[in-house]
């Protein structure tokens, strides 16, 4: 998918996440801010690639901030933001590929 | 989690803004004149627990009830804060804060710009914009002495030229910084190109955008609108402190200035600089304005002339370029809105 226009998804309360994501310049740029990166910084970026390969997202700024957020939140947060940055509202592929 | 409950704050609900003000006061900080909007938290009993507002593309007058600290009341608003400022598609953010509660903010995805020490803080949300613009701006450095002169030009007239010109012939390279921020009557598009061809005889100008970091509604919101003087020259100062990291980059051993007689922020603002700069080994230069009809040229007395729609004096003020250019019909939603604009003077 592309990212057409800059969305956000998540919040910065505890265990949760806030992903922004904004058109990119050619490639995915990943700023992460996580109050956690010691101990699973590898791990977050590792979950926040996967699912924008998932995705098929292959250009775009991409905000972080995590708040120590499980893996299966940060997933749900980017595809979320990506979903929005399309503009898409209803029947939400949760999980899927949009082509 | 709390069960506290966020929601807007209608300036017109003088009721809930008085809350709003108490819980402000009680934790030392003045609600600025300028915003654009104002969320609380409120307890069970209505009470506003937690307190923050927004301006353009920044974020400000934060507050928790010192009861609630340590709960994650902050978070929420900032989290509350950004989600309006997407939906009215603003991304790169700022604020500004209490030396202090910075780092709250750091934890919340903020990146500091600039500080002045003791006092405040001024961040980001994005970790290489000011530091981007840094490096953008260190590939036109230049060997030898620098100079800079930040401009509104709002439009640019003789007393501009003049000033660049003095600028120029003292330095091997003078960093003209055009304001960027399109809150004042001429776009900044127009601004800048007047500039241009009013400095194109000049060979060692290079013209930069102040961006969102100098004299913008972010660092410098007083600088368009009306405020107190103490508001007034605390962001002057911080501005000055933005100023000092780009003269470092260029090597800018001065800057620039026309003696301000009329505008009490831009007076303001050159007592600061004077005071400031050369802390920072910068020597700040404030040159006699030049003058015409016996008064002197001004930005401001250019609007006063084109709203009476006087021709033959704004000849002598303003060069050709801008002369051709408020002459054409694309000045010409400009000039209605001068026409009907109460004040054209910078306050």
């Amino acid at each position: 998918m592309e990212i057409k226009q800059p969305a956000v998804a998540g919040t910065l309360e505890s265990s949760d996440c806030m992903v922004t994501v904004e058109p990119g310049q050619g490639e995915i740029e990943l700023d992460l801010d996580s109050v956690v990166i010691r101990q699973y910084g590898r791990q977050i970026r590792k979950v926040i690639h996967e699912t924008l390969d998932r995705l098929d997202v292959k250009n775009a700024r991409v905000t972080v901030v995590d708040k120590g957020a499980l893996d299966c939140t940060i997933k749900a947060r980017v595809e979320c933001a990506v979903y929005r940055s399309n503009g898409i509202k209803d029947n939400l592929p949760w999980g899927g590929v949009i082509k | 989690m709390s069960d506290f409950y966020i929601s807007q704050v209608d300036p017109n609900d003088a009721r809930t803004m008085a809350r709003v003000d108490g819980l402000l006061t009680r934790e030392g900080i003045r609600r600025d004149g300028n915003l654009d909007y104002t969320c609380a938290m409120f307890d069970e009993n209505g009470q506003a627990v937690a307190t923050g507002s927004c301006f353009g593309n920044t974020l400000r007058c934060f507050a928790v009830s010192g009861a609630h600290q340590g709960e994650g009341l902050l978070n929420q608003i900032v989290t509350h804060l950004i989600d309006y400022q997407a939906a009215r598609g603003q991304f790169h953010l700022f604020l500004y804060t209490k030396a202090e509660a910075a780092r709250f903010f750091t934890d919340l995805g903020f990146h500091e710009i600039a500080r002045v020490s003791g006092k405040l803080v001024f961040m980001e949300n994005r970790r290489g914009g000011f530091s981007g613009y840094l490096k953008r701006l260190e590939k036109t450095k230049k060997s030898g002495v620098s100079a800079a002169v930040v401009m509104n030009a709002n439009p640019f007239t003789f007393g501009h030229q003049y000033l660049a010109e003095q600028a120029a012939a003292s330095c091997d390279a003078l960093h003209l910084f055009v304001v960027s921020e399109d809150l004042s009557f001429f776009p900044f598009a127009v601004r800048k190109r007047l500039v241009e061809l009013g400095t194109a005889h000049l060979s060692n100008v290079i013209l930069h955008d102040c961006g969102p970091y100098i004299i913008s509604s972010a660092t410098f919101p007083s600088y368009f609108l009306k405020d107190e003087t103490a508001v007034i020259e605390g962001q002057a100062r911080l501005d000055v402190e933005v100023f000092k990291q780009i003269a470092g980059i260029l090597n800018i051993s001065s800057r620039w200035a026309g003696e301000e007689g009329a505008s009490r922020v831009t007076s303001l603002y050159n007592r600061v600089m004077a005071e400031e700069l050369p802390k920072a080994g910068i020597r700040f230069v404030e040159i006699p304005r030049a003058g015409a009809c016996g008064a002197v040229i001004s930005a401001s007395s250019v609007r006063a002339c084109l709203r009476s729609g006087d021709f033959e004096t704004l000849e002598k003020l303003v060069p050709a370029g801008t002369l051709h250019y408020l002459m054409s019909p694309e000045a010409e939603p400009v000039l209605r809105k001068l026409r009907s604009a109460k004040d054209v003077a910078h306050y």
